[in-house]
């Protein structure tokens, strides 16, 4: 049960796609700035990753929504597991041999393929083999659950942060002693002291980043809406992967500027927009194109993911670091989902339909999802109250054996014949 | 004298009784008595959720379970989705269709995606009137059950409210008692199945765990009493091809356990949180920590779930029990979509199998008495056992 000769074949698979997007894109004198900006940043990450073993980089792999900023304010290099188990899928068009590999570890086929998925990538060499494996339980118990599997894997120590499922005061003052737990944990194996000024630095940036992504989301509500449809993923990807990191402000900003310009010229997304959706979390990865083409093609587009690009309110405090990591868990738009679904929350969506003028939504119901596809018939519920019809979509993010271009095809256009008849 | 353990009559009034009580469950005679005379009755969802305080207030703490047998979900699932687990779909289901419509409230832990997504459901569309969900920590350092204590605290004060009373000292004590002698009860018949030929089968000894949680445990303790004097009265031997023990997911069903043992196994022993982890820790009042927080550290540190970090504490107490109850082989049986013990599953198998303990992985649905494919496994696996031993 250990690992394979890490081969980094995935990572380079990553490099080499995104370097070819980031070079296409210089030769096309409509593509944005922004979308080369962010290839680029995929490339220097997972570069850097790649390179480790050479430039003797100490590796933090972590699962999703973990605190990436304590690792760049340590000089540590974090690598986000279920996004690179994604990123492989999505840029090699297949999962079959990771997912094999994490079948023969005995991992039920009930456990997310992005799980499954990673096991199965650390055995068979596909990821680069951590110093130390970091995971929390937010959102789900696959990631809760998913740690101590990837220290055997691994051979590497583990450190696991219990995060709360209510929002008291009490909680949060919990969440920040796990937290200094960890970063003794992470003192002690890799070497490197905690720079606290550093951490303050890399806070006040990480809340630029969130500032930028309000705006971002105010700009969004225009009609038309200025950003394209799968264009959240990346908003996503830039928080995981890149939080409190400059280069991640200045894709932000670019973003944004690009996003207020078209709305000042009232230049859409979408040539002409038709439906306004609402994105209820993770399409599958291996149909990111059919998806962009189907949205020009029906001037479909997603306007809102309150799951995903939604944060909390409040700021950050770059005076006190490690409590302002903590209150950004609590502010993390995929974390409204982790405590009880009661009125503040369900309110919250509908009230996100309106603003947003959301024709219809789209619940990517993935099989692996649990706690996601538990919610549908209240998601549901609250939705039609207001107004707004909801798709389901049966998909998995990673396996494409799930579900097929076609069958999605199908039951996205007859959604769009019931927005358009409404 | 018997070889295996038989489905009918077992000349034991008392576990007659059990199995008459769960049989009528929810609608049984002994829960709806005591609403009846003016008492109120609470349903919780999972074994961290400490029953001692509601017990204290007056109220009858029961176990919300699903069917008592493989059961077509059509409800369940169209409001918990397929890839919820079949347990808190058959939930579900049973308290939307009024089977559960006596009770006052609901209470639910944080315990795992099955557990609070059932609970936010419950509370979106079924109409009990007092609901509450604590925070369970997933760990056992001290700060841990620092904040459970204060989820505890809160808990009870909120019940408080609702109910208009307090709930004192004396009455959590009372409630300790009364609740560490079931504990007690059942370990008395559990070191029965430490016997070389146990007078109680393992389906049977499930019978008792169902009613454990689903009744008074006034009456409860009463009738185990009784059993125990009948057990050790009887001349009732089982003997077997292999001692099993069970791990893995929620499950009350006996005829499950009745098919593995209709094939010449004994299970002797249990850990899932409808037997062993339900009961096995009791609560220690040392006079240095208050009743509350004596309940609050007893659930916590009780033995865990597989969603505790970190998984060795579950995994070693698994081999002590291996050890004590002498078993051959286990049996794992995990529910589809029970995630927190599909991720332990290949660690477990790979430190018992490391310990000369095979392993026989069985994937089930929430209520399943066991298929022929079932039965066809676990004849090979006691076919392996057999040939091991030889």
């Amino acid at each position: 049960m250990t690992s394979g000769k890490p081969s980094g074949s995935g990572l380079k698979t990553i490099i080499r796609a995104s370097r070819l997007i980031t070079r296409m894109n210089q030769a096309r004198p409509e593509a944005s700035p922004s979308e080369g900006m962010y290839y680029t940043l995929l490339a220097d990450y997972y570069s850097r990753l790649l390179n480790a073993p050479e430039t003797g980089d100490f590796i933090a792999a972590h699962t999703v929504f973990f605190p990436a900023e304590i690792m760049y304010a340590m000089d540590i290099l974090p690598m986000h597991t279920e996004t690179t188990t994604w990123m492989i899928a999505l840029f090699s068009g297949e999962a079959a041999e990771i997912l094999s590999a994490g079948a023969e570890l005995g991992l039920a086929s009930e456990i997310c393929t992005p799980h499954r998925g990673l096991a199965g990538a650390f055995v068979v060499g596909t990821l680069p083999r951590p110093d130390v494996m970091l995971w929390s339980n937010l959102v789900c118990d696959n990631t809760a659950k998913s740690g101590e599997l990837l220290m055997e894997i691994n051979q590497c120590p583990g450190f696991f942060i219990d995060h709360p499922f209510h929002d008291s005061e009490e909680e949060m003052v919990y969440l920040v002693k796990e937290l200094e737990d960890m970063v003794r944990f992470l003192e002690e194996h890799s070497g490197r002291k905690m720079d606290w000024d550093r951490l303050g630095e890399v806070v006040a940036e990480t809340d630029k980043q969130m500032q930028l992504y309000r705006e971002i989301n105010e700009l969004r509500k225009a009609v038309p809406t200025p950003f394209h449809s799968q264009g959240f993923l990346q908003l996503l990807s830039v928080d995981y992967l890149f939080a409190g990191r400059p280069e991640a402000t200045a894709y932000l900003e670019t973003l944004r500027q690009e996003l207020a310009d078209a709305v000042e010229e009232g230049r859409g997304a979408v040539a002409n927009e038709r439906f306004r959706l609402m994105s209820l979390f993770v399409p599958p990865m291996y149909l990111m194109g059919f998806l962009e083409r189907i949205s020009q093609e029906y001037g479909a587009v997603s306007v809102t993911e309150p799951f995903f690009t939604y944060w909390g309110e409040g700021r950050l405090d770059p005076a006190k670091p490690l409590e302002s990591v903590a209150r950004k868990a609590y502010m993390l738009p995929e974390v409204q989902m982790y405590g009880p679904l009661d009125e503040r929350q369900l309110s919250r969506v509908a009230k996100l339909a309106q603003d947003y003028k959301v024709d219809g939504a789209i619940y990517y119901a993935d099989v692996g999802c649990r706690h996601t596809c538990a919610a549908i018939k209240i998601f549901k519920d609250v939705l039609n109250e207001v107004d707004v019809p909801v798709l389901t979509l049966d998909c998995d993010v990673v396996d494409p054996t799930i579900t097929s271009e076609e069958e999605v095809r199908e039951k996205l256009e007859g959604f769009f014949e019931l927005l358009e008849d409404r | 004298m018997t070889d295996t353990p038989q489905e009918n009559s077992t000349g034991l009034p008392t576990l007659e009784r059990f199995r008459e009580f769960n049989s009528t469950f929810p609608h049984a005679k002994e829960v709806l008595d005591f609403k009846e005379q003016g008492g109120k009755v609470f349903g919780w969802l999972c074994t961290y959720v400490p029953e001692e305080i509601i017990h204290a207030a007056g109220v009858l703490p029961i176990r919300i379970t699903g069917y008592r047998e493989e059961v077509e979900l059509d409800d369940g699932t169209a409001y918990l989705y397929v890839n919820s687990c079949s347990f808190s779909r058959s939930c579900f289901q049973l308290g939307l269709r009024g089977e559960y419509d006596f009770l006052d409230g609901v209470v639910g832990g944080s315990t795992c995606d099955g557990a609070r997504r059932l609970f936010d459901v419950w509370r979106q569309y079924i109409g009990t009137p007092f609901h509450h969900v604590l925070n369970v920590p997933r760990k056992y350092t001290e700060r841990a059950h620092q904040l459970y204590l204060d989820q505890v605290m809160k808990f009870k004060q909120h019940l408080e409210e609702f109910l208009g009373s307090a709930i004192t000292d004396e009455a959590l004590r009372g409630s300790i008692d009364l609740y560490n002698e079931s504990r007690a009860l059942l370990r008395e018949l559990y070191e029965l199945r430490k016997l070389d030929e146990p007078p109680i089968s393992g389906a049977e000894t499930l019978e008792v765990l169902v009613a454990s949680f689903h009744m008074p445990k006034e009456l409860f303790n009463q009738w185990l009493r009784s059993l125990l004097d009948e057990l050790s009265e009887s001349n009732i031997r089982h003997r077997s091809r292999a001692r099993l023990m069970i791990t893995g997911s929620v499950m009350e069903n006996p005829e499950f356990i009745r098919t593995i043992e209709g094939e010449g196994a004994l299970v002797v022993a249990d850990e899932l949180c409808t037997s062993t982890r339900y009961w096995s820790d009791p609560v220690v009042l040392d006079g240095s920590t208050s009743p509350l927080e004596a309940v609050s550290r007893r659930y916590l540190n009780n033995f865990p779930c597989a969603r505790m970090y970190p998984s060795d504490e579950r995994f070693d107490r698994i081999a002590d029990l291996i050890k004590e109850f002498r078993v051959d082989g286990v049996v794992s049986e995990i529910i589809r979509y029970c995630v927190p013990y599909a991720h332990d599953l290949p660690l477990l198998t790979h430190r018992l199998t490391g310990q000369g303990i095979p392993v026989l992985a069985l994937d089930v649905e929430y209520g399943t008495s066991g298929s022929g494919q079932i039965k066809t496994r676990v004849q090979a696996f006691l076919e392996m056992l057999e040939a091991k031993k030889r």
